[in-house]
């Protein structure tokens, strides 16, 4: 994978981890996954490869389909506000981001960009996870780690396996099902669909 | 009964059975759901628990290849699912009476329920029998999806919230172990899932410094599921807002069952960073959890609330066994999960009757239980003494045996400060206990008289208990201990 392809999921990453509309996160996650799909079919050397490439693919745009359902059937009157900043959070991530290349730093995959490119991907997800109180944002930080390690396991040597790949899609595409369902009933309950209103558990 | 293949076609079994009944459910009346789900139940358990008593009884039954691993933990797993499962299907009869709230609407609630208990059922089965660290990843990740579903299962406000929590910081935890299986399989020269199996990890290629960073990410990934601090924030909450007989199987059959496959992780890939270095982070994991959950468990908590730290503590204590890993210390954990997950569901489905009883106690502590209603009373109590290791507890044994594990396995250390916590859980839970027993009783509460079933059901636990704790005594010195080693 060359240097261009992986700056520019990361980039992609980062503006996921700042970006304040929906519709836009929901974009930003689908680009990186297309290029994951390119990156499968322009390295693809048997059939097997090529079904993984079609997996991502489909999970591509089925999820976008699906999200861009969810956004407009749950019409937020004023935008969910996250607790920090935009430039704060990005702050956060590359900073974590750097103590970790520092601290894992030995471990590649293949060559270290990929690794580090991976590791990144998959802290931007956790501090999407963790700073954004949208319900749907939060998701989207799962599909950016998720999108992270499609990466991985498309630069592992030999490819990883077929029923793996298959199958981490098909987790990913349930979760997703699984949370648009409680991302209806919290809009529905609510009123919005803001994670911060779900405080209620304290001891 | 007596080869290999018919032991594959039996585990087929078991995981397809409660599949079948799902897809069944979809065609049926909603009366007809609630009397086929009891007899679909109780059947279900039969396949497991016959499967599971095969692989204990002849050895020469257990077999691994690529995708199905059917050894000793398999078998001690499958046995408590069958359980769980097939008691939490029957409790579950009482509950769909009682409880008329539900995510899905009012003609779907029956329905929906019983197909996503079964189908999370039958995931829960797979994820003993898998051979590789990828495959029991996807079906790990596939349980909690299923689950959030349940747990949120009632669509009030907490339940919401609660399913939320579990469902993005479960999968958020699941992602980072995905990360660190990517790391491992990259250096394993086996391709395909092959590279994967729990035997092939001895094959890895890369350095020490690696290995350990690999071993520190899928542990930290695993422990999001297991429930164990510093990553247990969901688990209270899930566990205290699912529906009763979710809650049983949650804390009493998937905490184990992922468990389990830390536990064989850490086997497989301790011979790469060293036995020792992998059970150290193990103990420090247990240690964290225990002293964690001790603050909560002083405190008067709802019912289902407590039981829920206290499956935080139970997972803790499990992982110093595993960590101490000497043959007694591992007859400890089979005793504590065995035992721990017939008292913890009981204590889980006594909270329907609770609930007739005293509506306040989904938000209140349950005090008094024992005057104003004395069935449900000693059938809590017996519950809670099992859980705070009260003699001839089970679990009273099982702790026994894993402080004396850590001190003859050279973490004498550990093993001081386990008891120390230990006896701090001890007062808590015991506090909880006299309150529950002789606290303060409230005149309006129903009076509810307990079934013939239910109080079948507390003889059940009682025996089963019972013998539990005199098997304790013969289970170290056993092959089968040794074969877990």
């Amino acid at each position: 994978m060359n240097g261009f392809v992986i700056w520019l999921m990361i980039l992609l990453g980062l503006a996921e981890v700042m970006v304040k509309r929906r519709t836009v996160a929901v974009g930003l996650v689908t680009a990186q996954a297309l290029i994951l799909v390119g990156f499968a079919i322009s390295e693809a050397n048997s059939i097997d490869r090529l079904i993984i490439a079609g997996a991502l693919a489909l999970r591509a745009f089925g999820l976008a389909f699906l999200y861009i359902y969810l956004i407009r059937r749950t019409h937020e009157v004023t935008p969910v506000i996250a607790s920090i900043g935009p430039l704060s959070r990005a702050g956060i991530a590359i900073s974590l981001s750097l103590a970790l290349i520092w601290l894992f730093g030995s471990t590649t995959l293949v060559t270290p960009d990929t690794s580090k490119a991976v590791l990144v991907l998959v802290v931007f997800g956790v501090v999407t996870v963790i700073t954004r109180r949208a319900t749907l944002l939060q998701v989207l930080g799962i599909v950016l780690i998720e999108n992270g390690l499609a990466l991985s396991a498309l630069v592992i040597p030999g490819g990883s396996s077929l029923f793996i790949e298959i199958g981490v899609t098909l987790d990913l595409i349930l979760m997703s099902l699984v949370a648009s369902a409680f991302h209806f009933r919290i809009f529905s309950e609510f009123g919005t669909a803001n994670a911060g209103a779900l405080r209620s558990l304290r001891d | 009964m007596t080869d290999v293949r018919s032991i594959e076609i039996l585990a087929a079994a078991t995981v397809g059975c409660p599949i079948l009944c799902a897809l069944l459910i979809c065609f049926l009346s909603e009366q007809k759901i609630l009397i086929f789900s009891k007899i679909a139940g109780i059947g279900t358990g039969c396949f497991g628990i016959l499967l599971s008593s095969l692989l204990i009884l002849d050895r020469r039954l257990q077999f691994d290849n690529k995708w199905i691993i059917l050894d000793y933990r398999s078998a001690i797993t499958i046995a408590v699912i069958s359980i769980i499962g097939a008691l939490s299907v029957g409790a579950s009869f009482q509950y769909m009476k009682t409880q008329k709230d539900s995510i899905v609407g009012e003609h779907r609630r029956i329905r929906a329920y019983y197909i996503g208990i079964f189908l999370f059922w039958a995931i829960t089965f797979a994820v003993p029998m898998a051979a590789n660290i990828g495959f029991a990843w996807l079906l790990i990740e596939a349980t909690t999806a299923m689950s959030a579903l349940l747990v949120g299962f009632s669509g009030k406000k907490r339940a919401l919230e609660a399913g939320w929590k579990y469902l993005i910081l479960t999968s958020m935890g699941l992602g980072v172990a995905l990360l660190g299986i990517s790391l491992l399989a990259s250096k394993i020269p086996v391709l395909g899932l092959n590279g994967m199996t729990w035997s092939a990890m001895h094959d890895f290629s890369g350095s020490h410094q690696e290995a350990m960073i690999i071993y520190i990410i899928i542990a930290s990934g695993l422990a999001t599921k297991i429930g164990w601090a510093p990553v247990h924030n969901w688990l209270p909450d899930a566990h205290s807002e699912a529906p009763p007989p979710v809650s049983g199987m949650l804390s009493a059959a998937l905490l184990p069952t992922v468990l389990i496959v830390a536990w064989r992780f850490e086997i497989g890939f301790g011979a790469i960073i060293g036995r020792q270095s992998a059970q150290r982070i193990f103990i420090l994991f247990g240690i964290l959890s225990i002293a964690i959950a001790i603050p909560f468990l002083w405190q008067s908590l709802p019912w289902k609330r407590m039981l829920a730290y206290s499956s935080l503590e139970n997972m803790g204590i499990l992982a110093l066994g595993i960590g101490f890993g000497n043959p007694i210390a591992i007859a400890g954990v089979v005793i504590h999960i065995l035992g721990h997950a017939i008292a913890k569901s009981y204590g889980f489905y006594t909270s329907t009757p609770l609930f007739r009883h005293e509506p306040n106690a989904y938000r209140h502590t349950a005090s008094g239980i024992a005057r104003s209603s004395p069935a449900l009373g000693v059938a809590m109590g017996t519950a809670l003494g099992t859980l705070a290791a009260i003699p001839p507890s089970p679990l009273f044994i099982s702790e026994v045996f894993i402080v004396f594990g850590g001190i003859e396995s050279g973490h004498a250390v550990a093993a001081v400060i386990a008891v120390l916590l230990l006896a701090l859980v001890f007062l808590g839970i015991s506090h909880s206990l006299i309150e529950l027993l002789a606290g303060k009783s409230f005149a309006h509460r129903v009076n509810v008289r307990f079934t013939r079933i239910e109080y079948l059901s507390f003889f059940f636990v009682v025996i089963a208990l019972l013998g539990l704790t005199v098997v304790a005594f013969w289970l170290p010195s056993s092959h089968f201990i040794k074969a877990l080693v």
